[in-house]
């Protein structure tokens, strides 16, 4: 599924056999340091043996890894792990402490000259069943704490891939929320205008010329948006231009523009087809439902790092019609939550009877 | 054939016209731009044939037929109505798409033209057929297929075939439109179409009870069984 998965295995395998060289390596060296220091035992011997049984121990570590990979021990729960890693310890513990006990390498059968004083309480004290015992013991720790180590290790990891995950797939899901809530073109308004066109090439060819080039332009920007996120407001108003301009076509008289944007506010970063959104709503909630039309007001101004921008346009009186918030709206106010969280608002104000007025609050990003 | 086009879009309008111009014998004889202005003019200037826009302000092209005393033939022209285009694959209403193809303007205006033929003149004032929408649906009802006309407070319920469309009116404003040959007051509720009635029982107190094909059985009260013996000549 990810590609990168094979190059994780193979860097987490690296891992664990530096893991396994150095914690064994370190072990065996401390006890071979401790056997010639402490216990006075001859070098030679004593570094062979012990260097023996840290490679008979790491390679039974390396198989209890694959056995407890082949039983899914991952997958247990915590007290059902523990219990099983308590009996592991003592299965593989138990041959080895009789081994070791077997063997000369138990520095108590043979202290070394300056042990003499401890020499008798050390050796006679002890029974050898004592002796074996302590080395059964000694084994068994040694392999539960290695994979208490190891299980500690194998969780941090899945832990990690599973966060890791989570992040990637909340990230996509939050990419296709954002896709599916940007509005395309109405196919109503390019039928429409289609339309206008077509009666256009007959009545005035060069205007028809320029409305299939301002059809143009809002056809490529409303394909091209499910790319960009963010465009700024001069670029947004431009195809909003070329909207109202097609669509006063349409409507002649009925609609008429006003505009009031300065340079400072037009460079602000806004989310690509929302100002068209809102003014395809003006026009379609608004001067569309009016048999004499009236007048579409844009208007923005930069205040303190934030862009406000006002769309205001009469709508007809009856509230059947504008009743509650369309669609268009709570999309576009779902799109400034995940793009902005709470620091943008998009407000529709119907209380002055006969006009409706979006305001939309954008921060401007650094 | 008189024809008015209804649509809120001057260029519309005009290319509309300008597509009607190969079709001599269809006369336009008046444009409209709403609903409102639309009423009035097909009242006054009683067109044939209306070619009329769906989406308009101050009311949809639907809102304007079920205005209408007389709905003249209609072909809807629209841009891109997934709404009405539903509305209209459940009825043999005809229908083109904007921009609109010339062949296929063509083909409309030809259906129209043969239904207009076949159309025996009837008794003005007569209702012939009535439109109605109920919901997402639209229908022209021959009124002469209506078994049972029922009012429901400020509606009228039909009883057509399998569906019971219901219309926006008074019953007694729409019995004066019905023809009397066909249609009866049973009582104050209910008319029935007379040649839906199957058979007629006597009631008590001098009630008949008539049986309708297909439908319920109506009760025909005292006073009007009366009548309904004299017009049946029982």
């Amino acid at each position: 599924m990810n590609p990168s998965l094979p190059a994780q295995h193979t860097k987490s395998l690296q891992l664990y056999w530096i893991l396994q060289a150095a914690g064994w390596g370190f072990y065996t060296l401390s006890r071979i340091i401790g056997a010639a220091t402490i216990l006075r035992l001859p070098w030679g011997k004593s570094a062979l043996e012990l260097a023996i049984f840290g490679g008979v121990g790491l390679a039974i570590s390396h198989w209890l890894r694959g056995f407890v990979w082949r039983h899914q021990w991952t997958a247990l729960s915590i007290p059902k792990l523990a219990a099983r890693i308590v009996v592991a310890g003592f299965i593989v513990g138990i041959p080895l402490g009789i081994l070791t006990q077997i063997s000369d390498v138990s520095a108590l059968q043979d202290p070394g000259p300056e042990l003499q004083e401890y020499g008798p309480a050390l050796s006679t004290g002890m029974t050898v069943t004592i002796q074996t015992l302590l080395q059964i013991a000694n084994w068994a720790v040694l392999y539960m704490i290695w994979l208490a180590i190891y299980f500690v290790a194998v969780g941090l990891r899945e832990h990690r891939t599973v966060r890791l995950k989570q992040s990637e797939l909340a990230r996509a899901l939050h990419l296709a929320e954002l896709r599916l809530l940007k509005s395309q073109l109405n196919p109503h308004f390019l039928f429409n205008a289609l339309n206008t066109v077509r009666s256009l090439i007959a009545d005035d060819p060069s205007r028809a010329q320029s409305a299939v080039t301002r059809l143009a332009n809002t056809l490529r920007y409303s394909l091209s948006s499910r790319q960009d996120e963010l465009v700024t407001f001069a670029q947004e108003l431009d195809i909003v231009t070329d909207y109202l301009e097609l669509e006063s076509m349409r409507f002649e008289d009925r609609l008429r523009i006003e505009r009031d944007v300065p340079a400072d506010a037009a460079s602000v970063s806004i989310p690509v087809m929302l100002l068209q959104t809102l003014v395809e709503n003006a026009i379609k909630h608004g001067i569309a439902e009016l048999p004499s039309g009236g007048l579409l007001r844009i208007s923005a101004v930069l205040e303190n790092e934030m862009l406000n921008v006002e769309i205001e346009n009469p709508r007809p009186p009856a509230p059947s019609l504008v009743s509650g918030e369309g669609v268009g709206l709570r999309n576009a106010r779902d799109r400034l939550r995940l793009l902005f969280g709470t620091r943008a608002t998009l407000d529709l104000d119907l209380s002055k009877p006969a006009v409706a007025t979006v305001r939309l609050r954008i921060p401007q990003q650094r | 054939m008189k024809a008015m086009i209804i649509d809120d879009e001057p260029p519309a309008r005009r290319e509309l016209r300008r597509l009607l111009a190969d079709f001599p014998w269809v006369e336009i004889i008046g444009e409209a731009g709403n609903v409102e202005q639309a009423a009035g003019m097909v009242e006054s200037l009683t067109p044939d044939l209306l070619f009329l826009d769906i989406q308009m302000p101050g009311g949809s092209g639907f809102d304007l037929l079920t205005r209408l005393e007389h709905v003249p033939a209609v072909i809807f022209t629209t841009a891109h109505d997934e709404h009405a285009i539903r509305a209209f694959e459940v009825d043999a209403l005809d229908y083109l798409l904007k921009p609109i193809d010339p062949a296929r303007l063509a083909e409309a205006l030809t259906r129209v033209k043969g239904a207009h033929a076949e159309r025996t003149p009837s008794p003005d004032d007569v209702l012939e057929q009535i439109f109605v929408r109920d919901g997402d649906r639209c229908w022209f009802v021959p009124l002469r297929e209506v078994r049972l006309l029922s009012s429901e407070g400020n509606y009228i319920r039909l009883s057509w075939g399998e569906a019971q469309p219901m219309l926006g009116r008074a019953l007694a404003a729409l019995e004066r439109r019905l023809d009397p040959n066909r249609f009866f007051r049973a009582n104050r509720r209910q008319i029935i179409n007379l040649d839906f009635i199957e058979n007629v029982e006597l009631g008590v107190n001098g009630r008949l009870h008539a049986q309708l094909r297909n439908g319920p059985e109506i009760e025909i009260s005292r006073r009007q069984a009366r009548l309904f013996k004299i017009k049946m000549s029982i």
